[in-house]
């Protein structure tokens, strides 16, 4: 009885120390998603509506980012960065996870558009809308419901991610484990209670999407 | 003499090595209705897709009123906007309400105000039955609900000529008859129409003019007395016969 509330106690404290990493790993999970989905909806319809350049630009960016460690991404776009303009290494992360997340939302938007019936385009265009009208008003509103699913996914992928900004000094949840672990030694507790609220900020995370998800749904 | 709506001259479309519309040439009057007849394959939906530049002719010059649509400076989008177009698969946008959907096209091309828009659009939908559906989506709908949708979408933008492309084709049967009924009262009121239809009784009742389409160009045309009753040509005469047995 005396170990089980000694363990609680020492759990709780873990808790603390560890919840200021938590503010900082929502936030540069919240920036990579948030940039993310910019350059990936714009890449998307690059891809699928641009002219060759267009087309190719966003390939480019689309298979090499996806094919490289985002750890190494991180890395780069760091020291990439730090030459020319003085970023927080918080920023820096955010920035580089938002610009690797891109790269897959990139084609999960793609394959949300490509998904959307080709006659929406022609009866789009049939009452006199021109393409980018188009594309704004009939073919994202409708891919955008469609890639939802792919986009939890992400989200979840891109908050274990947010681990890997440990590696250029970030304090997020991963490195205050790494210190708690460190000055305490018991490693177990330190980076169990670091499971702990990954779990927890996924699970919050997901249904608060699936939620969003549910109040936009439409039967197609 | 009003002068015609639509003047077709010369028209030709290939796809790849198959020419699809071998130099096919008619004119459309206004308040004028015109059934386009033929097998599946002649090149009647095609012809249809030409005349809101959806597909663009490869040979050809189409005059919508004055002006020509088929010149290579013209406004594709403008010119689509005087056509309304309804199609076999309805293409209604699925995440709008149907009020939405034929609002849309005003206030998004035609800038209409929305409140002015959502006045305009339920006039449309009253004109084909659907006002009671207005809040609903598409999904909710059946075939012949959707098709009246997308007619009250097309007539939304005011168009001078409405092109139907086998609006009944997709229906099954109980369900066609609303569509067609919506079509004669367009008709009625004195729309230009121009449609592909398999509905031989809907040609008889309601067309001015009937085009029989083989291979990709004019076999015949006439009124419906002439192209049914009296047919010239074999093909034709061919083709009402195979239709008459089913």
């Amino acid at each position: 009885m005396q170990s089980a509330q000694v363990a609680l106690e020492s759990f709780f404290t873990m808790l603390q120390f560890l919840l200021p990493g938590l503010g900082v790993t929502v936030s540069v999970t919240m920036i990579a998603l948030l940039m993310g989905c910019l350059i990936g909806a714009i890449m998307a319809v690059l891809r699928v509506y641009g002219n060759f350049t267009a087309r190719s630009i966003a390939l480019c960016y689309s298979y090499v980012v996806r094919a490289i460690p985002v750890v190494v991404i991180i890395f780069i776009l760091y020291f990439v960065i730090s030459e020319f303009i003085d970023l927080s290494p918080f920023m820096s992360g955010a920035v580089a996870l938002g610009f690797a997340s891109g790269a897959y939302q990139t084609e999960i938007f793609r394959g949300a558009i490509l998904s959307i019936p080709s006659g929406q385009m022609v009866a789009a265009r049939g009452i006199g809308m021109g393409r980018a009208k188009a594309i704004r008003c009939i073919i994202m509103p409708q891919a955008l419901r469609v890639a939802i699913p792919a986009l939890i996914n992400e989200v979840s992928l891109v908050l274990k991610d947010s681990s890997l900004v440990f590696v250029i000094g970030v304090p997020e949840l991963l490195r205050r484990a790494q210190y708690a672990s460190a000055s305490t030694m018991e490693p177990l507790l330190a980076f169990g209670t670091a499971a702990f609220f990954y779990i927890l900020m996924t699970f919050t995370l997901t249904k608060i999407l699936e939620a969003i998800e549910k109040r936009f749904s439409i039967s197609f | 003499m009003n002068k015609p709506v639509l003047r077709i001259k010369n028209l030709t479309k290939s796809f790849g090595d198959t020419v699809v519309i071998k130099g096919v040439s008619f004119e459309v009057n206004p308040s004028e209705v015109i059934v386009v007849i033929g097998s599946s394959g002649t090149g009647k939906s095609t012809l249809l897709q030409c005349l809101n530049l959806l597909h663009t002719p490869d040979a050809g010059q189409i005059f919508l009123e004055d002006e020509e649509i088929t010149s290579l400076d013209v406004n594709e989008d403008k010119v689509r906007q005087q056509m309304g177009m309804v199609f076999q698969e309805f293409n209604l946008f699925n995440h709008l309400s149907v009020l939405n959907n034929v609002a849309i096209g005003m206030v998004k091309v035609m800038g209409m105000p929305a409140g002015e828009a959502a006045k305009k659009a339920m006039k449309e939908l009253s004109r084909v039955g659907m006002a009671d559906h207005s809040e609903k989506y598409p999904a909710q709908l059946s075939g012949g609900q959707k098709q009246r949708v997308g007619i009250a979408r097309a007539l939304g933008m005011n168009p001078k000529v409405m092109l139907f492309d086998e609006p009944t084709s997709a229906l099954d049967p109980e369900l066609t008859g609303e569509v067609l009924a919506v079509m004669q009262k367009l008709a009625t009121e004195g729309m230009t129409m121009v449609i592909v239809s398999h509905e031989m009784g809907f040609a008889r009742e309601v067309a001015d003019r009937v085009i029989f389409m083989e291979n990709g160009y004019i076999e015949e045309q006439g009124t419906p007395e002439q192209i049914f009753e009296n047919p010239r040509s074999q093909r034709t005469r061919e083709f009402l016969s195979v239709i008459n047995r089913k």
